[in-house]
């Protein structure tokens, strides 16, 4: 046991010099992974679609075996507010819509993408809700609902979204931005999602989803009275 | 490629999640103490915790699907490996960076 | 040679400095803890402040406040210890003790805007103005400009002090730290309409701040603690902050990629993150050997009580905060139904407070016993019953809002995630259901409790060691 001479591995300069390339290493793969994921995340590519592509047509969110989650589709032609745009004129509108998500705080009471406060609904696929009724009124509904929410039935819990004093062309830019954002390949997040109905025939009423859902799995149940 | 959580495997993924730290934090610190105090019973704790935390692994690696798939089954024996191998790693560092500091003590304090 | 009572004669330019600081954390601290009283009671009282002071603007003023009081706990610490470090007095004080004052101006007329505007029309002056509406970086964009010119200045005032006195070790992870801490920041003040983007670039500020820069922030902060209080010897300890260091940037880095998972980022992030998040119990069984290995070798007597048992108490917090809550939803196979739950409310709430606020209340403590002139501060300390309160309720509330944030969070993961789906409808079934509002009802008894512990806290922060008459006892190093 007795270690009069320093080891090398256990010296201060040998752990120096390994901090230091751990650090900088792990800096250099960061870089070359960040440049691939933003070449990925850039609007106009597989994962995250153009404006126009998205905003022009309709989105679905449906199951894919290979990859076993759920996807973002897109499908035919169904221009948003009736209305084909343009690449320039979809950016603008949902940069129109991003900025207002952010000039009113969003974040701060819902997730986009699941990140944010947890005081109101993931707004991810909100586009997809089957909360809006049907397909048809669906863009009109969350006008209204964006710029005078206080009065609109939001749930039993009494919990209600504040008027933020949002004009028409910030709300049809906040529909335009989701639905944008529902179009985004999240690697199958939220999970289990059930998407309003959106096919072409006359669209079958929405069932109102019974009481809550059963006690979670018993075996699962930590003692909480 | 990734397998998500069956509803009914939630706690037992929260659960055996939990107990890997646990588990592991224990091993590290009977282990410490026992070359510390030089007390090879505490040794015997030691590897029981280690054996407490290979389980949670392997609970958790069964709830979490992580042998449905080559990587994850990768994962799983690192961190079996990995853990195992820590304190002991990490105890000769102990002793190798107070190494001056024992040559002192022992000098100091001869009887 | 400790003349007793409050002696700012005994104090260096940088800890007279460090003192400003403090005492606006300590404020900042307490609007943390207001904003969150009032933001969980929305959570009872729905229409408790509703278009008046609405939740988003005391969540926001919550965690804006946190951020920015653990920033001044760790500047005045830096400031703290800088010229005992160093061995020079701080250059350029003059512009250090400017910067305190334009960056406390700055965050009371953010706090004023954030209350008074609160929301503006969606158009770049608002996000220049008021509000950049981003989850912890809210601050408006003239705000973000002058945070990282204050962060300059504060890095000038530190490099110079070391680079004319003498770098040592610490000094130089700290200057290398105060680098990244700025640079990291500017990735945040960008503006794109692509949300993918938006939050990828989002987490880099985030995620490499809070679980790499801070971290190695706090590894200094601790390794002066330990030769300053403890008296362990300075090669030992700079050695083991390079292997924290190389620990900590080796898996935290990297470890970017557990919050990749969901943003529109590829699927390779799921094998990174992974990867990494095995990895993340390295760091903390290297410091419970290593603890045990310290305590074994050196007989521990503590010139400051309060101190050292915060100093524990960060240990364990760390260690359950950023471990145990960490490692029960990192895994993307479970993370696809805890990710913007309250899973992550109760894990954020534990680590936080466990990793730094802990750090930085240990710091006030070593630093009031020089301001009330190196007053005794070990055991049978006159009015001791005030700090232990105070880390015995902080502790007790805070478990308390955790526990019942993870089983609102458990319930939601289950109901809202995993069966509803994440609805509209998904969402509100697993809010108003009974697990939830019980957990919602405990958490705010734990932030009652919690705020008790804060009073007892600014309590005895003014009033620790003033009717002490005894020296602090000295332990030196070597």
């Amino acid at each position: 046991m007795s270690q009069t001479q320093a080891l090398w591995w256990a010296s201060e300069s040998f752990w120096r010099k390994t901090a230091i390339w751990v650090t900088a290493g792990s800096f250099v793969v960061l870089i070359f992974l960040t440049f691939d994921t933003v070449k990925q995340i850039t609007a106009g590519s597989k994962r995250v679609p153009a404006y126009a592509n998205a905003l022009n047509h309709r989105i679905d969110y449906v199951f894919d075996a290979k990859r076993n989650f759920q996807v973002p589709v897109i499908g035919p032609e169904e221009p948003l507010f009736g209305k084909m745009l343009t690449e320039t004129e979809a950016e603008a509108l949902v940069s129109h819509g991003k900025l207002t998500t952010q000039a009113k705080n969003c974040m701060d009471c819902h997730t986009l993408l699941g990140n944010g406060a947890y005081f109101a609904p993931d707004l991810t696929k909100s586009w997809l809700d089957p909360a809006w009724g049907s397909k048809e009124t669906r863009e009109q509904t969350m006008v209204e609902f964006l710029m005078n929410p206080t009065d609109k039935l939001h749930n039993a819990s009494g919990r209600r979204m504040p008027n933020l004093k949002i004009t028409e062309a910030e709300a049809r830019a906040t529909v335009a931005f989701l639905k944008w954002m529902s179009s985004i390949d999240t690697n199958g997040f939220p999970s289990n999602f059930k998407p309003i109905d959106q096919a072409d025939a006359a669209p079958a009423p929405v069932a109102e989803p019974a009481a809550p859902a059963a006690a979670p799995a018993a075996d699962a149940a930590p003692a909480q009275q | 490629m990734l397998e998500p959580v069956k509803l009914a495997n939630f706690f037992i993924v929260f659960f055996s999640a939990a107990s890997v730290i646990l588990f592991g934090a224990s091993y590290a610190l009977l282990f410490a103490w026992s070359r510390v105090k030089s007390r090879p019973r505490l040794m015997m704790l030691a590897y029981a915790a280690y054996a407490g935390l290979f389980i949670s692994v392997i609970t958790l690696a069964f709830a979490a699907n992580l042998f449905h798939n080559g990587f994850w089954t990768f994962i799983v024996s690192l961190m079996l490996i990995g853990y195992l191998a820590a304190p002991h790693a990490i105890w000769h560092l102990c002793v190798g960076t107070h190494a001056d500091e024992h040559g002192d003590a022992q000098l100091k304090a001869p009887i | 040679m400790a003349a007793i009572g409050i002696s700012t004669a005994t104090m260096n330019g940088g800890q007279k400095l460090a003192m400003k600081y403090f005492t606006v954390a300590i404020a900042l601290f307490g609007a943390q803890v207001l904003f969150g009283l009032l933001a969980g009671l929305q959570y009872l009282y729905p229409d408790f402040l509703y278009g008046i002071l609405d939740f988003s603007i005391n969540r926001m003023l919550h965690i804006n406040a946190m951020v920015v009081w653990l920033l001044f706990g760790f500047i005045g610490s830096v400031y703290w210890m800088l010229e005992e470090e160093a061995g020079v007095p701080v250059v350029g004080i003059g512009l250090a003790n400017l910067i305190f004052w334009i960056f406390t101006l700055a965050v009371v007329v953010v706090v004023l805007v954030f209350l008074l505007v609160q929301v503006g029309p969606g158009e770049q002056k608002s996000i220049w103005l008021i509000t950049e509406g981003r989850e912890y970086i809210e601050a408006p964009r003239w705000a973000d400009i002058g945070i990282v010119v204050c962060v300059l200045a504060f890095f000038y005032n530190v490099s110079a002090t070391f680079a004319k006195g003498k770098f040592t070790n610490i000094g130089g992870v700290l200057v290398m730290d105060l680098v990244a801490l700025a640079g990291i920041y500017l990735a945040g003040m960008y503006y794109t309409p692509n949300i993918s983007m938006d939050q990828h670039w989002w987490w880099w500020v985030i995620h490499l701040w809070v679980e790499a820069t801070w971290e190695v922030l706090v590894g200094c902060l601790m390794a002066y603690g330990l030769i300053k209080t403890m008296g362990v010897r300075r090669k030992i300890v700079e050695t083991w902050l390079y292997i924290e260091v190389a620990l900590m940037f080796g898996s935290g880095i990297l470890g970017l990629g557990h919050h990749y998972f969901w943003i529109g980022t590829p699927e390779y992030w799921f094998t990174i993150g992974g990867f990494f998040s095995a990895l993340e119990p390295i760091p903390l069984v290297a410091m419970v050997v290593h603890a045990v290995f310290d305590a074994g070798h050196h007989k521990l007597k503590s010139t400051n009580n309060p101190a050292l048992a915060w100093i524990i108490a960060q240990a364990f917090g760390n260690f359950f905060g950023a471990g145990v809550w960490g490692f029960m939803h990192t895994l993307p196979q479970i993370n696809l139904y805890t990710h913007g739950t309250q899973w992550t409310a109760s894990h954020g709430h534990l680590a936080f407070f466990g990793a730094y606020a802990t750090m930085v209340i240990a710091f006030l403590y070593i630093a009031l016993q020089k301001w009330r002139g190196d007053v005794y501060m070990s055991s049978n300390l006159v009015g001791a019953w005030k700090w232990k309160w105070a880390i015995f309720l902080l502790h007790a509330g805070m478990i308390t809002m955790v526990m019942a944030l993870l089983i609102s969070g458990y319930e939601q993961s289950q109901i809202e995630r995993a069966i509803e789906g994440s609805t509209w409808m998904g969402y509100f079934t697993a809010q108003e259901h009974r697990w939830f509002m019980q957990g919602m009802f405990w958490r705010q008894i734990g932030g009652w409790i919690f705020a008790a512990g804060f009073v007892l806290l600014a309590w005895d922060l003014l009033t620790i060691g003033k009717r002490e008459t005894r020296p602090a006892l000295q332990v030196q190093a070597e």
